[in-house]
């Protein structure tokens, strides 16, 4: 009959096949799911050339002029003219106006009325 | 096997081989190649099963979707000087149907039909009926109405993806950018730079990854080159011209901002583009500048150190020279001092200004200035200047005037750069380039002094004489303008002509030159003048109102300056 080391040694066998076959099925998994990652990368990069192309369609100055024209009436956009454009140091400098400070409280000791209610070791009573 | 001779060990012991022998009979006798039998029958259609799997699974599964996909190689973008796409590669993908996966064809050209309105139905039938393994349906279709056919879920029908070149901006700078054919490969413009510069080889070796191309930088603005576009296209129905054409270029790096020619093509359906009609005439067009090569006349003369602001030319009567007759069309009928022949034009002081040089003289300094010789730039379609083979007096008279020696416009405002940045010759250039590379190719062709002459002469012109329509409040612009007439049947004719007009801005230190070539102009309404001034100018004039700001120069009134619109409310 079968010997003990017989038993064992086909259980070794068996969980090792066991064994591998986790391991293959699971690297054919993490395959899969690597090709579906990259096919994803792949459409998102060809969606990425499509919209930077589609955003440079929609922001092309004849369109961008087009438009304007088009909604003139609401937008009333006027191409501008060069006496529109000032450097800093052209631009007039803000007027100075000198506030009327001599009216308002100070607050302070001035107000607060009396000497303090605290006494200290430095006033002579 | 064990087990069964197990069995059958006993029954041959000669010991009780009656007690076994009646056994056997009444078992049948026959069990034995029964089972035999069965086992074999069994293990028959199991073998075959098992095989015909095992056959099965090495056989490759059967070729779908016909020829693999043509390779289409990758082009680098091209980018404008502030990185806006000019081109790119786009995927599009083509439908294709199996005829022989088809179930239902009928079905198939029904359910194509709601997202392919304009599908042909009847040729589509034959296509879907014929049986081939492979047929093309419609190409380059839309990502959307792919998705909505990928929706419809038919069976037999596929995609393939194929590369092809877009430009976002259409013909906005069709010749400058140029074209691909078929095969993504550039034949045309800086397309075909691009492959020339190994690109190419690339493609060729299978390198040519999409990834791994950096975009092509060019020195192009395309907010300047729409301007350009607009203003020229407008032009040419308003003065009912048969051609318009503008270049905005540096002038302290030779760098081209725009340029643009039209009539042109639309790059994404270029089916006439190979017209000559729509040829790039700024860099490939030759033709006789006109009163613009005054500009050099006056150069050379001031040049030479044989003539001064202060010398004069007897410009009271016409020069006679074999059977012509060298006259003025603005004629003053007196003499005349240098700036006054530059603004006044005056063909007869400017004959008389280059007959101070000489004739070979005259010829050694348009040369040196590059304008006859053929332009080295990017831009393969380049034209090759013409010039008489022998120079003579009348040559050397006429050409002063611009007449009898052609170029290309792109040339004379390369020319005109190096009158207005202290003399440096800079090959024009479509490429991004700093003033320190253009100033380490550039090379001195004139004085400083005869260039602040020419920075002056330019800017009185657009003062009091014939430039005055390309004034822009605040863009201080100097400029001469160019009447040619054009040669018909062998003559000048006085009706037909070639107007151009080269100005350069801010007058104070000069960093744009922008010359307009107008071709066979009529006056914009009857009554009008159809001169240099009335039709080249103005072009100009709004190319840089418009264009002035994004190119970077600051407006200046200076005594002109009435108040600024800013305040405080």
């Amino acid at each position: 009959m079968f010997r003990t080391s017989d038993i064992v040694l086909i259980a070794v066998m068996v969980s090792a096949a066991a064994f591998t076959y986790k391991i293959k099925q699971d690297a054919e998994d993490r395959l899969a799911t690597v090709h579906k990652i990259e096919r994803e990368i792949r459409f998102e990069e060809d969606t990425l050339d499509l919209l930077k192309a589609d955003w440079s369609l929609l922001t092309q100055p004849s369109r961008l002029q087009k438009l304007s024209e088009i909604y003139q009436t609401e937008l009333a956009l006027q191409p501008i003219e060069p006496h529109q454009i000032v450097g800093l140091e052209e631009l007039p400098s803000k007027p100075v106006v000198i506030e009327d400070l001599s009216n308002q409280h100070l607050g302070g000791m001035a107000e607060s009325g009396g000497p303090d209610q605290t006494v200290t070791g430095a006033v002579v009573q | 096997m064990a087990i069964f001779r197990k069995r059958a060990a006993p029954a041959e012991s000669p010991g009780n081989s009656i007690v076994v022998d009646g056994a056997r009979k009444a078992t049948g006798g026959r069990a034995k190649n029964r089972v035999v039998m069965t086992m074999a029958v069994f293990f028959g259609i199991y073998a075959t099963i098992g095989g015909r799997l095992v056959y099965l699974g090495m056989l490759d599964p059967e070729e779908s979707g016909g020829p693999a996909s043509r390779v289409t190689a990758s082009r680098p973008d091209i980018v404008d000087r502030n990185g806006e796409v000019l081109a790119t590669d786009i995927k599009t993908a083509s439908l294709f149907a199996e005829p022989r996966r088809i179930v239902d064809a009928d079905e198939v050209i029904e359910k194509l039909s709601t997202v392919l309105p304009d599908i042909e139905v009847e040729q589509t039938y034959h296509k879907l009926k014929s049986g081939a393994g492979f047929v093309w349906l419609k190409r380059q279709l839309t990502p959307r109405q792919q998705n909505d056919i990928m929706q419809l879920g038919l069976p037999g029908i596929g995609f393939r993806t194929e590369k092809r070149r877009f430009y976002p901006g259409g013909e906005t700078a069709s010749h400058i950018l140029g074209l691909t054919n078929i095969d993504n490969k550039g034949i045309a413009g800086i397309e075909k730079y691009i492959d020339d510069q190994g690109l190419a080889d690339l493609q060729a070796s299978g390198l040519a990854i999409a990834k791994d191309l950096k975009p092509f930088k060019l020195s192009m603005d395309i907010r300047v080159q729409h301007i350009v576009h607009d203003e020229i296209k407008q032009a040419m129905e308003r003065y009912h011209a048969i051609a318009a054409g503008a270049v905005v270029l540096s002038v302290k790096t030779g760098e081209v901002l725009a340029m643009a020619s039209v009539p042109d093509y639309d790059p994404n359906n270029p089916y006439n583009a190979h017209e000559k009609d729509r040829l790039n005439r700024m860099s490939a067009g030759l033709y006789e500048m006109g009163s613009t090569f005054k500009s050099f006349t006056t150069a050379m003369a001031l040049d030479s150190g044989k003539v001064t602001l202060e010398s004069t030319f007897d410009a009271s009567r016409p020069i006679r020279i074999g059977s012509q007759t060298i006259n003025d069309f603005h004629g003053k009928g007196r003499v005349l001092t240098v700036p006054e022949v530059f603004i006044y034009s005056s063909n007869i002081g400017s004959a008389k200004e280059a007959d101070v040089v000489g004739i070979e003289g005259h010829r050694e300094f348009l040369h040196r200035l590059g304008i006859l010789d053929r332009m080295n730039t990017e831009l393969p379609e380049v034209a090759r200047p013409t010039e008489p083979k022998v120079w003579k007096k009348v040559h050397s008279i006429t050409v002063a005037f611009g007449h009898g020696v052609s170029t290309t416009p792109l040339q004379t405002a390369v020319g005109c750069a190096a009158l207005m940045n202290g003399g440096y010759l800079m090959e024009p250039t479509f490429l991004m380039r700093s003033e320190e590379e253009a100033m380490a190719t550039a090379k001195k062709v004139i004085a400083d002094r005869t260039s602040a002459d020419m920075r002056y002469l330019y800017a009185l012109n657009a003062e009091k004489g014939s430039g005055k329509n390309a004034r822009v409040p605040g863009y201080r612009v100097g400029g001469k303008t160019g009447t040619a007439e054009k040669v018909v049947n062998g003559r000048y004719s006085s009706s037909v002509r070639f107007n151009a007009f080269v100005a350069s801005f801010p007058m104070d230190d000069p960093q744009y030159i922008v010359l307009s070539i107008i071709d066979e102009p009529k006056p914009e309404k009857p009554g009008m003048g159809a001169t240099a001034g009335s039709n080249a100018a103005p072009i100009v004039a709004n190319i840089i109102r418009r264009a002035g700001a994004l190119l970077g120069v600051k407006p200046e009134f200076g005594h002109e300056s009435g108040a600024t619109v800013v305040s405080y409310q």
